[in-house]
């Protein structure tokens, strides 16, 4: 028996738009977002081809609504129906589910190239080479219940590579969902449980894996997006399980910790990705504390910055303010502008103050400061 | 630096040196008349101190004397350093000088310099700031470079008390912050801190507001494609179930077996129905036994009894045969003598007839003749009267004659209206002898007129013809023509020639009538009651009595009434006897009339038993027994029928329920399919549309716009914050600031206004309102004589603030109180007083009465000696 060589991905969300991420007037990054999400099908396919693959399982939310658009449906299709030798298994997941997508199946059904297969039914459906794929098409955007359950009950040939496809959470996903147990491919007697819903990659166990998406599209996983290259060496045999990194775009979160004294734009620099800012959306949570110079010094930096990345943003939430004497004097050592810095300076840390006016209050102490160090400038 | 003396030479109308000496430390006072001078000593102390001797300015000019020459003037001041004689000379010959005990110190551009940092501040130096002209009574008169020279000294004065005003307020970094801040407010909220129309504030909440709508919007769209999919679900689930074959064959099972079981039913009803039918014969047929065997029964009884009372009656009424011979004989004899007793009567009765008639006929001769006459009188009048009525019956009567008269007036009126319309010829000959004119062939004689109202040939024989046509406009039915023939037809069906005949034959009538009343009259008066009642009458007369013998009517009298007697018993007898014959004939018609019906009865018993035939009582009997068991053998076999009939209206039921549901099917399969092709379309359209990820899309914005207008509001927060505590800061500083001279001059102010305050404009550190119980007045507003108290308190406190310095500068007041009434200026002494203990004061007054309560010490304007001294 010969080793079965598939492409696990998911959770493509095609259609996503990204319009929360700031664009500049002359920037085009939610254009490229989308695009990188669809030019992920040829990285997908040329992953299968580099692993001697035929089949690319998408484990749920191919499609990031229920009604995509004709022109994003179209395309998607000929995209695939043009990787000529791959075979696309589409499993419906809680965003493209069956009821809520019902359109989108029947047009797929009916329009789409032969090498790809809309996975509707929950049905073993026969790989060849003694591969049974066991789909768990997701039917509700919230069905309420474990899809997966029925796999256990699934029958097939024996001697038969038993292949689960699901999309759901296994834990600690959403509170209030029903899970997949982590242990299913025992209880279903599965070689592999290649599953979707989780955007980041996430080895459950040997047998039960999480490919992320191919693109990524949040800052929550810290690293570009992969696909999972598998192979099934034979039944009852542990799965051989590589990642391979599809992503364009790289969304990360850093920490910029700022302390009294501390030089703010080195520290920024030192943080700040030296290659690769184009395709970088980086996130900076500034924390710690920081004098007013040095706030000031950040935002310059930031601004100076920002242009080299599709995204740069600065969180200063978490960020203290240090008021040094010294920086107040720099506003004024007397008369009313110091009388105004001290006014806000005073409010800023009147711990009976509510915290939204402490913070307003900070803030507007730092814009004093920022003014009177253009002014004297 | 305080004053001791002054000296004026050819100064405006003082050609002539005059001086003023003995200026003392505290308060002075120059109370003078008008035109004294006093105006003219106060410019020549400015002009000194502030106009450059090399001068020619207007202020220099304006001393020139009236005589011409150059304008002097001397001044002797006292500093820290000693005394001093300031001298200047204008226009001719200018100089200036600085003696010091009669030693020239300084003199030209070197005194000028000497001059300027004794009042250190140039023009407007701390003398700018306490010498107040007359009528001055605003705090910000004077030239503009006056006024900016005035505000640096205050500016000097106060820094030198509380530091920089620029330190204080912030200066220039203050007010590049506070508009930078107010700049990039103003960029977002308008004053009021609502969003600025087409700002970025008011854009974000906008959008965040359309985009809420947009997104409830496809909510809204997918919300209905997912209830159309779910229809559509439950639609073709529908169908399928029932179009599936399985089922289809069932419904037909069901209904195919209904019916057969409604059949076998309403047969097992109609053999019930049959049978009870059966049941219906049979109770009839034994219903006609039991009346045949009554009847059988019931004749032969009758027959029995019939036959007896035959026999009965026919023995009574044999009885009763005898007994009624008997009466009848008797009842003969009795009728006998009541005729012979009437015959008697009826003599009698005639015989006194006739002696009553004839004393009738002897009584009422004379009346019949009356009768006859009047019945004849009254005949003769009825007649009069009917002739008299048919008379006035042939004459038109008041109606007729009033319709005729209307036509006739009608024709009158139509003769009018034709002939004011028509043409008028009038003839007049020339002479006797001229041709006479014929109209239609009749001559017209002189003087004739005549109307021309249709065509008409006028013709004058040898000499011409006249032929005549009306105007136009006069076709159509002709009214006089209408009217004429109206008129002619009345008359002719009166038979009237004219109107005339008319009312004569309406007279005629009017005189049958009165006639026939008459007559009515008489004979109403000869018989009220008729002629016939008179007739009667007469026939009621007897006529005369023919027969000639006269008979006694008592006799004949008394014989009738015993005739009369006679007859009456005869009569009785008649009746007693006719009475028994009577109630003999009742009886034996009674018995004939019993034995007849008792014959009758029997005839009609014998007639019964003849038609019951020969059937027995006994056969009656066994037929009926045999029928009641035939009705009680069908009334077994219904009641079984019955018992065992399905229920045909449960049947019934279930065949309309199973067509029903064959019907509902076929039904609900037509309405599916077109309902399935509907939401196809719908479906089809909204997934095309591609709502699902528009609907993404618009929430995505919304979170965008949510960020974008929570980041915009905090911005709008911090600014706010911002321009807030630099406003609120730069007012405590300026309060600082002010504090100094605020302190000094409260007392002053309370001496006017107790509890007042004044606020300060920070642009010319003046004061610029003026707070009483909290209300601040603006000064520009206040009164004129509130103004120049103000003023003067002003100045007041800065001299003394000068003073505690060590910055002696006088206070000159030229005629500044022209405003106050006699109450404040009491007050403004007193406040003068106050302050004179620390500064010098210079009051200079035309208004020597009310001056004279201010105390203070008394200056003269007296002429000078000729050494230059003042």
């Amino acid at each position: 028996m010969t080793a079965f060589r598939f492409i696990h991905a998911s959770d493509l969300h095609l259609g996503r738009g990204f319009s929360t991420i700031p664009q500049a007037d002359d920037g085009n990054v939610r254009g490229r977002l989308g695009e990188a999400r669809h030019a992920a099908l040829g990285r997908l396919a040329r992953a299968a081809r580099d692993h001697g693959a035929q089949h690319i399982l998408l484990a749920g939310d191919t499609f990031h609504t229920a009604t995509p658009s004709q022109s994003l449906l179209r395309q998607t299709l000929s995209a695939m129906g043009a990787e000529g030798g791959i075979d696309w298994w589409l499993l419906p997941g809680n965003h493209d589910n069956l009821r809520d997508a019902e359109p989108l199946w029947d047009a797929i059904r009916r329009d789409a190239p032969a090498n790809v297969h809309p996975l509707c039914d929950a049905a073993p459906v026969d790989l060849g080479a003694e591969v049974a794929l066991l789909p768990c098409p997701v039917t509700h955007r919230d069905p309420g219940r474990d899809l997966t359950e029925a796999l256990v009950h699934a029958k097939t040939p024996h001697g038969t590579r038993r292949l689960g496809l699901a999309h759901g959470a296994v834990t600690d996903f959403a509170e209030g969902r029903a899970v997949i147990p982590p242990d299913r491919d025992q209880s279903a007697g599965l070689d592999y449980l290649a599953l979707g819903d989780w955007h980041g990659r996430l080895e459950v166990s040997a047998r039960v894996q999480y490919s992320g998406t191919p693109e990524q599209d949040r800052f929550r996983h810290d690293r570009r997006g992969v696909c999972l290259a598998v192979s099934l060496p034979g039944p009852g045999v542990a799965p051989e399980v590589e990642a391979i990194e599809t992503g364009i775009f790289f969304w990360q979160q850093s920490e910029l910790r700022l302390g009294e004294g501390a030089d703010a734009r080195a520290a920024l620099d030192a943080i700040l990705p030296a290659t690769d800012r184009r395709d970088t959306l980086l996130r900076i949570a500034a924390t710690g504390w920081a004098a007013l110079p040095q706030r000031a010094d950040l935002g310059a930096a930031i601004d100076a910055a920002a242009p080299d990345f599709a995204l740069l943003e600065l969180d200063l939430r978490a960020l203290g303010t240090l008021y040094d004497p010294a920086d107040l004097d720099e506003i004024d050592r007397g008369g009313a502008l110091r009388l105004a810095a001290d006014d806000l300076h005073g409010a800023a840390c009147d711990q009976a103050l509510p915290e939204a006016e402490r913070e307003i209050a900070g803030a507007a102490l730092a814009r004093l400061y920022a003014y009177m160090r253009e002014i004297d400038a | 630096m305080k004053l001791r003396g002054i000296r004026l030479e050819n100064v405006r109308r003082f050609t002539d040196p005059v001086a003023i000496r003995g200026i003392s430390d505290g308060l002075n006072i120059l109370s003078e008349p008008n035109e004294a001078g006093k105006s003219t000593l106060f410019d020549a102390l400015r002009t000194l101190f502030f106009v450059p001797y090399r001068s020619k300015g207007k202020e220099v000019q304006a001393l020139r004397p009236h005589a011409d020459g150059a304008p002097e003037i001397t001044v002797t001041i006292e500093t820290d350093t000693g005394t001093f004689d300031i001298h200047k000379r204008y226009l001719s010959k200018p100089a200036a000088r600085i003696l010091r005990d009669g030693m020239l110190i300084a003199q030209a551009d070197a005194a000028e310099d000497w001059i300027a940092a004794q009042i250190s501040g140039g023009d407007g130096g701390p003398a700018g700031l306490i010498w107040v002209r007359q009528g001055a009574v605003d705090l910000t008169g004077g030239t503009p470079k006056e006024q900016n020279s005035a505000l640096e000294a205050r500016r000097d004065l106060l820094s030198s008390v509380t530091g920089e005003v620029e330190a204080m307020t912030g200066g220039r970094r203050m007010d590049a912050a506070l508009a930078r801040a107010r700049a990039e407010l103003r960029e977002l909220a308008t004053r009021t801190g609502t969003p600025k129309a087409h700002g970025p504030w008011k854009i974000a909440r906008d959008r965040l507001a359309h985009l809420d709508e947009r997104c409830a919007e496809l909510e809204d769209t997918a919300r209905a494609l997912y209830q159309a999919l779910d229809l559509r679900k439950a639609h073709r689930a529908a169908l399928a179930e029932l179009q599936d074959p399985e089922r289809i064959a069932g419904r037909r099972q069901r209904l195919a077996e209904a019916e057969a079981a409604h059949a076998q039913a309403e047969r097992h009803a109609q053999a019930a129905e049959t049978a009870a039918r059966a049941v219906e014969t049979a109770t009839l047929a034994f219903e006609a036994a039991e009346t045949r065997h009554d009847a059988i029964r019931r004749a032969r009884a009758d027959l029995t009894d019939a036959t007896r009372a035959a026999q009965a009656a026919r023995s009574a009424a044999g009885r009763v045969t005898a007994t009624l011979a008997e009466a009848e004989a008797q009842a003969r004899t009795a009728r006998i003598r009541a005729d012979e007793a009437d015959t008697a009567a009826d003599g009698a009765r005639s015989h006194h007839a006739l002696a009553q008639r004839q004393l009738a006929a002897r009584e009422g001769a004379a009346h019949r003749s009356d009768l006859a006459r009047r019945i004849e009188a009254a005949e003769h009048a009825r007649r009069a009267a009917e002739e008299a009525e048919a008379s006035a019956a042939t004459f038109p009567d008041a109606p007729a004659l009033r319709e005729i008269e209307a036509l006739a007036a009608r024709d009158a009126a139509a003769r009018s209206a034709r002939d004011a319309a028509a043409a008028q010829l009038v003839v007049r000959y020339d002479t006797p002898q001229a041709p006479r004119i014929l109209l239609h062939g009749a001559t017209l004689q002189d003087g004739a007129r005549v109307t021309l109202d249709r065509a008409s040939e006028i013709r004058v024989d040898g000499i011409a013809s006249l032929a005549f046509t009306p105007a136009a406009g006069t076709s159509g039915p002709d009214p006089v023509t209408d009217a004429q023939a109206a008129l002619a037809r009345a008359l002719s069906d009166l038979g009237a020639g004219d109107l005339d005949d008319v009312r004569r034959m309406a007279e005629c009538r009017l005189d049958a009538e009165r006639r026939a009343s008459e007559a009515r009259a008489t004979l109403k008066g000869i018989a009220p009651q008729g002629i016939d009642a008179l007739r009667t009458a007469l026939a009621r007369i007897p006529a005369a009595d023919p027969e000639g013998e006269t008979l006694d009517p008592a006799e004949t009298a008394a014989a009738f009434e015993r005739a009369e007697e006679a007859r009456l018993a005869a009569q009785t007898a008649l009746g007693t006897a006719r009475e028994a014959l009577s109630a003999t004939q009742a009886d034996a018609a009674r018995a004939d009339a019993a034995s007849e019906a008792a014959t009758e009865r029997l005839e009609r018993a014998e007639a019964a038993v003849a038609r019951l035939g020969d059937l027995s009582e006994t056969d009656a009997a066994d037929a009926l027994d045999r029928a009641r068991g035939d009705l009680a053998r069908r009334k077994t076999a219904w009641e079984t029928a019955a018992a065992d009939a399905p229920d045909l209206s449960a049947t019934d039921a279930a065949l309309s329920r199973a067509r029903a549901v064959e019907e509902t099917a076929r039904t609900r399969i037509a309405t599916l399919t077109p309902e399935i092709a509907t939401l196809d379309e719908r479906i089809r359209r909204a997934s095309g549309d591609a709502v699902e990820e528009r609907l993404a899309e618009a929430r995505q914005m919304r979170e965008a716009a949510r960020d974008t207008l929570a980041r915009i509001e905090r911005e709008v927060a911090i600014l706010q914050r911002l321009q807030s505590a630099l406003e609120t800061a730069q007012d405590t500083a300026r309060d600082r600031y002010f504090a100094p001279v605020a302190a000094e001059l409260r007392p002053l102010l309370h001496l006017l206004w107790p509890r007042a305050e004044l606020s300060w404009a920070q642009d010319t550190l003046l004061p610029d309102a003026l707070i009483r119980d909290g209300i601040p007045e603006p000064v520009e507003i206040l009164s004129g004589g509130t103004q120049e108290q103000i003023a003067i308190l002003v100045r007041l406190a800065f001299a003394r603030m000068l003073a505690k310095g060590g910055r002696h500068a006088p206070v000159i007041l030229d005629d500044a109180l022209v405003f106050t009434d006699d109450d404040r200026i009491e007050r403004m002494f007193d406040a003068l007083h106050r302050q004179s203990g620390a500064a010098q004061i210079i009051v200079l007054s035309c208004r020597q009465r009310a001056f004279r309560d201010l105390g203070g010490h008394e200056l003269r304007l007296s002429p000078a000696m000729d050494d230059g001294a003042p």
